[in-house]
């Protein structure tokens, strides 16, 4: 039974375990409810029991629909009671207990009534609650009276319509949508929080509006909005408008007075809203930045921590992109670092060490070994990253900042703090070549000691990799090999592996390494022994100082250069028999999806999760699997293979993508197949090319695929000849041809007879740009002037009205296919000329370099100056073809 | 959107949570987020002092008031700053309706009342009153006073 609910008494006020609802239980106040039925109510008796209630509500208990059912039909009996805190509260219970559409009618009619009572704050009330419950029919009935409402002299009663229509426009908008002279009026009001909820109402229905909402921006920002809270929104919207007005010139950016006028505002929620609405301005400029980043530093000495954490967190932003103009707040910032909440000192933390330079590299990271043993994981990992960063960015520090690393390598932390660790260690020693010895002992020290698996076994790995090019390979044995004795089976598998590269690699340590191996061969594991006997076996078992064979070492070590879920797929559906697995027989092929995510455009670098000498490049890939085709054996080297270009829409019964492969006299159409539908089997599948569209390509061969079943990706090819040299390009249309068989899907076998039928596919296109390698160089500038004007073709070029000037610098960028040097392919807003540089390999094999000076002519017009630089003039002048012609 | 209210006694026992917009199933992981940054931060915090944290793209303001914990959860709109205006109506409200700072006890006492104050000062994630003396009348069913709009 429950305890009845006690009156307040001062004696017990300091029994902290005490609660009035000590053991309640809802069974019994269910009973409790039928007080509400009662023919003469006790509004006080009533009121405790849907507190009671309430209270369970609010813990997460639920009611069943028949116990919900029957308290909502009794709480509708307490509207004969004429007790006006009763009545709040039977407001409040209904909303909470949110009646179905069938139970609603009992309701409405009280509501209706109280809807449209003289008292104000039943109107308030019952609007309220019939917007909480209603349905579209019923609010066609009511809306005449929101409508009034809305405009109702009593500001509680306005405000409830207007945050009704808040709600009521997600679900009803076309109704809401009407409402709009009302609420225009009410924004007008002399009200704080009406004028503030009539904006807000006012937006969501205009916001697709965009000249409406303009002209809401213009009228307010010169009139007074009364409440701070309205003032946030104003400025929101502001910015909004401000992004998506078209003509934004630096200097006379609309509105910008208005946001900077707000700076001065009395509240400080209007000050930062400002100050973060310029901070986030597109193209933003150092003038206009300073006067936010001012009160943006006032704030981080604030004695209020939630000042401090906004002021933090956006500087932090404006740091990833504007940190110069971030580093007047870098005094501020460091005495952040001890600031008693942690997520205000790890984004003091990395905003510094965003935006701090070489010199206080040092000093910062005296403060963060401090900062580090007091917070959760989650920060430290923030921290790792930015570390990383600030080491790429500054590599002559490697030494301090390696060190700082391999120290909190050594202290305690979980499995995803030690990964994000590691990770940023093999990114360094990948980047930085002086860090790479360091860096691998202190992974070696590492290992000593890891409690991770994962962890462990990806060092081994990396270490074969990276430790015997390093110029003392020898001492990193101790490290591997003690692994062997101290660890679980799949670590001393590892570690086998790894000391066996050791051997491969280095002649000299070969001997001491069979030693050791021959040792691993009594492992009471049948992998470890496993591998350690094929080592051993295979990489010339006397242990004589002798060279190992480039075969073995690939045989040994090479990647697998077929994706494993082919693999897996392929041995899954392998049959015992005595024909042996053939490994050539499983699709090279990666399925769309993996693609799409590679070129997912996010670059974080990754480390142990992808190490670079781990599995070859597409190219390489793409060049063995062509050369195991005897047709196309002749052809030659591989010059370049384009990625893959999707010829069928998403989703259809067949999945067809294509690659180009370009060689000098010969182009090969990679056709990538995927059946999708369960019941049919493929056969003999083909495509069909026409080429009438491109006249200097003659078909040479086709390559069809005998099967292709469910879900298996497999490879069809076309090969045309193409003179050669030269960069011909051509439209080709494309039809899939294949013998359909269905399946038996209980069986899963083929039926004898199939039928002859075919696919239409997209077109495809051979450009100029498939004749153009992306190849990076590293300073440009010494690239350019090393290669000489010999061969240097210079001309201008009109390339008419343009979107803009950053579309028109991609459109080049796209149309020669070479790589843009540093970052030289972003335009600034606002510019109104850019220089981009590029540069590449030509078919032939002929370096090319590209100026690009690009410059706006009027108003859209854009005009590009193309200077262009190759160990060939020939090569010069086709480049320039390229851009006349494109 | 104010995602959630939640008010828990020292310990971290939920005395009274409100969600919105937040599907039921991933109310125990908030709940036991905010109560586990409660146990973290707030022991020892001085009254009312303001503690911030922000999760994605969630924000989260949280205080000791008395013998309760409080904590607001934000999105959008509603960032840190919002959240202080909250929190301020939500703490002087509770203040307003128990007299003082309340005890445990205090606070449950004034459960009813205190679920009147937040249904006006909050609804459906939307705030909608700011001014403690406005809701003490509304509760009532009283029109606000004149002088106040």
């Amino acid at each position: 039974m429950a305890q009845p609910l006690v009156k307040k008494d001062d004696d017990r006020d300091d029994e902290a375990d005490y609660s009035p609802f000590l053991g309640i239980e809802k069974g019994a106040v269910l009973q409790e409810a039928r007080v509400f039925n009662d023919p003469q109510l006790d509004p006080r008796r009533c009121s405790q029991v849907i507190t009671k209630l309430l209270y369970l509500l609010n813990q997460g208990e639920t009611f069943t629909k028949v116990e919900a059912t029957e308290v909502f039909f009794a709480v509708t009996k307490l509207f004969q009671s004429k007790d006006i805190g009763l009545r709040r509260m039977v407001y409040v219970m209904i909303k909470e207990l949110s009646p179905s559409a069938d139970e609603v009618i009992i309701v409405t009619s009280s509501l209706m009534k109280d809807m449209t009572s003289k008292t104000d704050m039943y109107r308030a009330n019952a609007i309220r609650v019939l917007c909480r419950i209603t349905d579209g029919t019923l609010l066609t009935q009511i809306e005449r009276y929101l409508k009034q409402a809305i405009v109702d002299k009593n500001p509680v009663v306005a405000s409830a319509a207007l945050v009704s229509g808040i709600h009521l426009l997600q679900t009803n908008p076309e109704i809401v949508k009407r409402w709009s002279n009302e609420v225009q009026e009410a924004v007008q009001s002399r009200a704080a929080l009406v004028q503030f909820h009539a904006l807000a109402l006012l937006h969501q229905i205009r916001q697709n509006d965009r000249l409406a909402v303009n002209k809401l921006v213009s009228s307010l920002t010169k009139g007074s909005v009364r409440s701070p809270l309205a003032q946030c929104l104003l400025i929101r919207y502001t910015s909004q408008v401000i992004r998506e007005s078209a003509n934004i010139q630096a200097g006379d950016r609309p509105f910008y007075d208005f946001l900077e006028g707000c700076l001065r505002h009395k509240a400080e929620m209007v000050i930062f809203e400002a100050a973060r609405a310029i901070t986030e301005l597109n193209g933003v400029t150092s003038r206009e930045l300073t006067p936010a980043i001012t009160v943006l530093q006032l704030f981080l000495s604030s004695s209020k921590p939630v000042l401090r954490f906004a002021a933090v967190r956006t500087l932090n932003k404006v740091a990833m992109t504007h940190p110069m103009a971030v580093t007047n707040c870098n005094i501020d910032m460091e005495s952040l670092i001890s600031d008693q909440n942690r997520s205000i000192a790890t984004l003091a933390i990395t905003t510094l060490l965003k935006t701090g330079n070489e010199s206080s590299v040092d000093r910062l990271m005296k403060q963060i070994t401090n900062f580090m043993s007091d917070i959760a994981d989650e920060f430290k990992i923030v921290v790792v990253e930015a570390i990383r960063s600030l080491c790429l960015k500054f590599p002559l520090k490697h030494k301090s900042l390696m060190n700082f690393l391999s120290n909190i390598l050594r202290e305690e932390g979980g499995f995803e703090y030690k990964k994000a660790i590691v990770d940023s260690i093999v990114i360094l020693i990948r980047d930085i070549p002086e860090a790479k010895e360091t860096g691998l002992l202190h992974l070696c020290e590492f290992i000593e000691d890891c409690e991770f698996t994962y962890l462990s076994t990806q060092i081994l790995h990396f270490l074969g990799i990276e430790g015997p090019k390093t110029s003392d390979p020898n001492k990193y044995i101790r490290y591997i090999y003690n692994r062997v004795h101290l660890e679980n089976a799949t670590v001393r598998a590892a570690a086998v592996s790894t000391l066996a590269k050791f051997g491969a690699m280095v002649d000299t340590l070969k001997p001491r390494i069979f030693v050791l191996l021959r040792r691993c061969l009594f492992d009471n594991d049948d992998e470890v022994r496993d591998r350690a006997t094929l080592y051993l076996n295979t990489l010339g078992g006397d242990g004589t100082v002798v060279q190992t064979s480039d075969d073995v070492k690939e045989f040994l070590f090479g990647s697998l250069d077929i994706p494993l879920v082919n693999l897996e797929n392929s041995l899954k559906n392998y049959e015992p028999s005595e024909e042996s697995f053939d490994i050539n027989s499983v699709p090279r092929e990666v399925k769309a999806q993996p693609l799409a995510e590679k070129k997912a455009p996010g670059k974080k670098p990754t480390g142990l999760g992808a190490p670079p000498a781990g599995p070859p490049s597409t190219v390489d890939a793409y060049e063995k699997l062509l050369s195991s085709i005897p047709e196309f054996a002749n052809f030659g080297k591989l010059f370049k293979s384009s990625a893959p270009a999707e010829l069928t829409e998403a989703e259809t019964e067949y999945a067809v993508n294509v690659v180009k492969h370009i060689f000098d006299g010969h182009v090969v159409f990679q056709y990538n197949c995927t059946n999708t539908i369960p019941e049919q089997l493929l056969e003999n599948v083909t495509v069909i090319v026409d080429a009438s569209e491109a006249e200097e390509f003659a078909e040479v061969a086709s390559k069809p695929l005998r099967s292709l079943p469910y879900d298996s990706p497999g490879q069809t090819f076309v090969a045309f000849e193409k003179p050669e040299g030269i960069p011909a390009v051509g439209k080709f249309s494309n039809m899939l041809r294949f013998i359909v068989k269905e399946v038996d899907p209980s069986t899963g076998e083929a039926e004898d007879d199939g039928v002859e039928d075919e696919y239409q596919l997209e077109e495809l296109e051979v450009v100029a740009a498939d004749y153009m390698l992306k190849v990076g160089v590293s300073n440009f500038r010494n690239a350019w002037e090393s290669m000489g004007a010999d061969c240097e073709r210079v001309d201008e070029y009109g390339l008419g009205p343009r979107e803009s000037l950053a579309e028109a610098v991609n459109a080049v960028i796209d149309l020669l296919g070479m790589q843009p040097c540093e970052g030289t392919e972003v335009v600034p807003n606002n510019s109104r000329s850019h220089t981009c540089l590029l540069s590449g390999v030509y078919i032939g094999n002929i370096k090319v370099l590209v100026r690009l000076q690009f410059g706006l002519d009027g108003p859209k017009d854009v005009a590009m100056k193309l200077a262009v630089r190759s160990e060939d003039e020939a090569v010069s002048d086709a480049i320039h073809e390229i851009v006349a012609s494109g | 959107m104010l995602l959630a209210i939640l008010v828990s006694n020292s310990a971290g026992n939920i005395l009274l949570e409100r969600f919105n917009g937040i599907p039921s199933e991933e109310r125990l992981h908030w709940r036991t987020f905010m109560v586990k940054l409660g146990a973290d931060n707030l022991k020892g915090a001085r009254n009312e002092e303001l503690f911030v944290a922000s999760q994605k793209s969630v924000y989260i303001v949280y205080t000791v008031l008395g013998g309760v914990c409080i904590y607001i959860v934000g999105k959008d709109e509603y960032d840190e700053l919002a959240l202080t205006e909250v929190m301020f109506v939500i703490t002087s409200s509770i203040k307003d309706a128990c007299g003082k700072s309340p005890s445990e006890r205090l606070f449950l006492e004034k459960y009813g009342k205190i679920c009147l104050c937040l249904d006006e000062i909050v609804w459906q994630g939307i705030l909608e009153n700011t001014e403690k003396e406005r809701i003490r009348r509304l509760i009532g069913l009283k029109p606000p006073n004149p002088t106040e709009i």
